[in-house]
């Protein structure tokens, strides 16, 4: 059949063969401006004109609860709204689809109340029946039709249409976390059509009916979109600087999953806006004056986890050996940019609850050693540490939507191996990856990410029935034998319980806090959405984590 | 004799059809994991154990192999090949939209690779200097070393990037298709043209082709005349058995071209293990492959007499 070994070289190949092309053409430009601000917006804004996009990856599905995958979240953003609106900067939740909002001391009923005259763009309207089926299903799910739940509503019970305008919901149990929820990607909103399909038929991009400021009016599937501006627009966010119609006339989104492809297109100006670019291509696309966006994502670092249930790393000492034995600095230096700060706590700086605990997270070889010493690990024949004949090796499953994540676990295992310890990081095909993922015997470490601006970001991460990285008892994985952390689950179901805004935030700094001291996790960086724009591309804004908004874009004229 | 000949033949293909859908089951179900538990164990759904275990109920994931075998088979004889997990569209409109570009792909590429293969040929064979005859000769060695997804980036940057005679985001339907086919074309050319060539070689040394010269004719008439029609019989064979080259060749030229195709379906199928949809391309691969091949099979009378009249044609 296909030889699929000929993809394996492609970047290396991509990479000889872009070093080529620079030589036949003898560049030598020089030049150094700083990267453009988010959004920097000089010039007088523009009405009309088409966007050329580059995705590395095409969508999936685009039922909205699967808005997390960065490709899907890039196109629900252009055509749907949320309920309300969350200011990237301040994190503070705005008006949009819902006017004003009402949330009972307990935080188990919150009462939205609608803008008036807002359609989808097949012409029905965003009333209070609409909102209450988007919710119904994004909370409850749909066994029929097959959607799944909304990972960011938790506790949800039933809706209520109070009056064409009004919806109230009702919640088994306090769901602070729910204001927020409904500003997320995860929860646009769809008309019923939309609603009504079976989730295998909501990869069709055309069949995802929004009220959003653009509209799907082409596919070709898995590879290109053309998303048109809905004239008749006028409910953007309540406080954004933009009002009306989008300034563009179209987006035309194109998958173009070659990294050199991407960018030499950009830079050639044969497109306007990129996503993913790696941080070795940065400065290339610096010195020809063109901009870096590098949003925050706001959630859970790029860290290593541990799987405690495997008995090589049960115990305590030889993970904050480990912990002490990587060196987070040495990485982003050798591997990456500015736009990746070195990460100071489990969660980044930009999210909400941070606590800087970078006092725990020293790189410290000898510290290292002393506690596997004290372990009871010892160094053998073979430089490997050694306790009652077993010798101390662990594996990790590289993750291909993180950058450079290979590289990343190569130079943990490098630094790792000083102390005695050896990582062997595997690739396979994404069946055993799943499989071995959930298995803690094979995968003792792993790595993982996860981007939302809301505390229960760390709770959906670490509780057993949500992302489960630790792998506890409880969740997805048959094959954990006995772990399972109960103080650790306590406090996360505090956060997502607790209504009281500043005892949640105390909560969650005292989940990282203890994940750092039982040293389940290793935080490596704050990761960024790293994008390249055009210097006439202007106004492009993102969401709270870093997903990009064209609504206020704008292409100046060319100079 | 003709008419059972086909049908003979057409019944060797029904069967080895059978035979890859088959062998594409068997393996794809010995494959740990599966594209259900690839999708929702995605971090990103954040789906408990209970969501998911009701969603493999749904899709009948967990029925016996042999129900699911069943069940594939009859799908895809009444034409109903299912649904991608991956993409979330029927496996049917997945390929509507990427069958037709690999067929334009694929067939630009063979006719080019083909043009290329003679042409290189036939001036190695028509020079008059035997440096240039030797250079021409040593290219198919080149063009067969040559890594398609370098090809592809080379002519990419150079053409589009540097010289920018020819955009690859957003040309014309057949703008676009100009470096694509040249990257598929000249890795194929070159067995093409090396078979080619040592074909002609060999039917200089017979001995009709020194009494048509004794008789007068020019190189180019006896080169064209009696020698191409002898030494493009085995060059025929090795296109056949090429297609299979020219699908591999179009997953790489598709990926880095940014080009939708059978190419990038399967490689993003691959990526996420969804079977139905790699079970439907292997299916319409072999079915092309068993279909050139008949079609080469069916040429050879055409090209030679002692063929037809064995066939009593």
């Amino acid at each position: 059949m296909f030889s699929l070994k000929k993809s394996m070289g492609w970047r290396v190949w991509g990479a000889s063969a872009l070093a080529l092309g620079v030589l036949v053409a003898g560049c030598s430009k020089q030049a150094s401006e700083p990267a453009a601000s988010t959004g920097a917006a000089t010039d007088q804004p523009v009405q009309g004109g088409t966007l050329v996009y580059l995705e590395q990856q095409a969508h999936t599905n685009l039922y909205p609860p699967a808005g997390g995958f960065y490709p899907n979240g890039g196109i629900l953003n252009q055509i749907t709204d949320k309920l309300t609106y969350q200011d990237p900067k301040t994190l503070e939740i705005q008006p949009w689809i819902a006017e004003s909002w009402e949330v009972n001391p307990t935080a188990t009923e919150y009462t939205f109340k609608l803008k008036k005259g807002v359609t989808f763009s097949d012409g029905t309207p965003l009333d209070a029946v609409a909102v209450a089926r988007n919710y119904d299903t994004y909370g409850l799910g749909n066994k029929e039709l097959k959607l799944p739940v909304s990972e960011v509503i938790n506790n949800y019970e039933r809706s209520e249409v109070v009056d064409p305008l009004t919806v109230k919901f009702y919640f088994k149990k306090p769901s602070p976390g729910f204001l927020q929820g409904t500003s997320v990607i995860g929860s646009g909103l769809v008309s019923l059509a939309t609603l009504a399909r079976p989730f295998e038929e909501l990869g069709d991009a055309t069949k995802i009916i929004g009220s959003g400021p653009f509209v799907v009016t082409a596919e070709t599937l898995g590879k290109e979109l053309t998303l048109t501006a809905r004239k008749d627009y006028a409910w953007g966010p309540a406080k954004h600087a933009h009002q009306g119609r989008a300034r563009l006339d179209e987006i035309k989104l194109i998958v173009t999953p070659e990294d050199s492809v991407r960018i030499g297109a950009l830079l050639s100006g044969q497109a306007g806006f990129i996503r993913q670019v790696q941080a070795y291509d940065e400065k290339r696309v610096l010195d020809q004056k063109f901009a870096i966006y590098a949003p925050s994502t706001r959630g859970v670092n790029n860290s290593v986890v541990f799987r405690p249930d495997n008995a090589l790393v049960a115990d305590v000492k030889v993970r904050q050996a480990l912990l002490h034995a990587t060196n987070t600095k040495e990485i982003v230096h050798t591997l990456f940019s500015a736009n990746y700060p070195q990460a100071t706590s489990v969660i980044a700086s930009t999210a909400l609850g941070y606590v800087n605990l970078s006092a725990k997270l020293g790189y410290d070889e000898a510290k290292a050693k002393q506690l596997l010493d004290d372990a009871g690990w010892k160094l053998n024949a073979n430089g490997l540490r050694e306790k009652d004949g077993k010798e101390l090796v662990l594996a990790a499953y590289e993750s291909l939507p993180q950058p450079q994540n290979k590289e990343t676990l190569q130079l943990v295992a490098q630094q790792w191996a000083k102390v005695g310890v050896k990582l062997n990081v595997l690739a396979g095909d994404s069946g055993s990856r799943t499989v071995d993922s959930l298995d803690p015997e094979k995968t003792p470490v792993a790595p993982g990410m996860v981007g939302r601006a809301d505390p229960d970001v760390i709770k959906s991460n670490y509780y057993p029935t949500n992302r489960n990285v630790l792998l506890q008892k409880g969740g997805v994985s048959s094959k954990v034998k006995s772990f399972e952390d109960t103080k650790l689950n306590g406090l996360l179901e505090a956060i997502a319980a607790e209504t009281d805004p500043a005892k949640r935030l105390a909560f969650t700094a005292d989940v990282q806090n203890y994940l750092i001291d039982q040293a389940y996790v290793i935080p490596v960086f704050e990761e960024p959405q790293a994008f390249a724009g055009a210097p006439s591309v202007k106004g492009v804004e993102f969401e709270a984590v870093g997903r990009p908004s064209f609504y206020g874009t704008w292409v100046a004229a060319k100079h | 004799m003709f008419i059972k000949y086909l049908a003979n033949r057409t019944g060797q293909a029904l069967l080895v059809l059978w035979a890859a859908f088959t062998a594409s089951f068997v393996l794809l179900q010995l494959l740990p994991g599966d594209a259900i538990l690839i999708k929702f164990l995605n971090p990103e759904l954040g789906l408990g154990p209970q969501e998911i275990a009701d969603i493999r109920a749904a899709y009948g994931a967990d029925t016996s192999v042999w129900q699911q075998y069943q069940h594939t088979l009859l799908g895809f004889l009444s034409g109903n090949f299912g649904y991608s997990v991956q993409a979330g569209v029927p496996v049917s409109q997945g390929l509507a939209t990427n069958l037709p570009p690999t067929l334009r792909l694929a067939g630009l590429g063979s006719a080019a690779a083909l043009l290329l293969a003679v042409l290189l040929a036939f001036a190695s064979q028509l020079t008059r200097w035997g440096w240039l005859r030797s250079a021409l000769q040593s290219l198919p060695s080149l063009f067969i070393s040559v890594p398609v997804f370098w090809l592809g980036i080379m002519l990419i940057q150079v053409v589009s990037f540097r010289l920018g005679w020819i955009p690859v985001i957003n040309p014309g339907k057949w703008q676009g298709l100009v470096l694509p086919t040249l990257t598929l074309a000249i890795p194929i050319a070159a067995p093409l043209a090396q078979i080619l060539i040592r074909n002609i070689d060999e039917v200089l040394t017979q001995p009709f082709v020194a009494v048509a010269r004794a008789k007068g004719a020019t190189r180019q008439w006896v080169l064209w005349k009696h020698v191409a029609r002898n030494a493009v019989l085995p060059t025929l064979t090795i296109a056949g058995v090429l297609f299979g080259e020219l699908l591999a060749g179009a997953v790489v030229t598709e990926a880095v071209f940014g080009l939708n195709g059978l190419g990038s379906l399967t490689q993003q199928a691959v990526g996420n293990q969804d079977t139905a949809v790699l079970q439907a391309v292997v299916v319409v691969s072999a079915t092309a492959f068993v279909f050139i091949n008949l079609v080469v099979d069916l040429l050879y009378p055409v090209f030679d007499p002692r063929l037809r009249s064995r066939l009593g044609t």
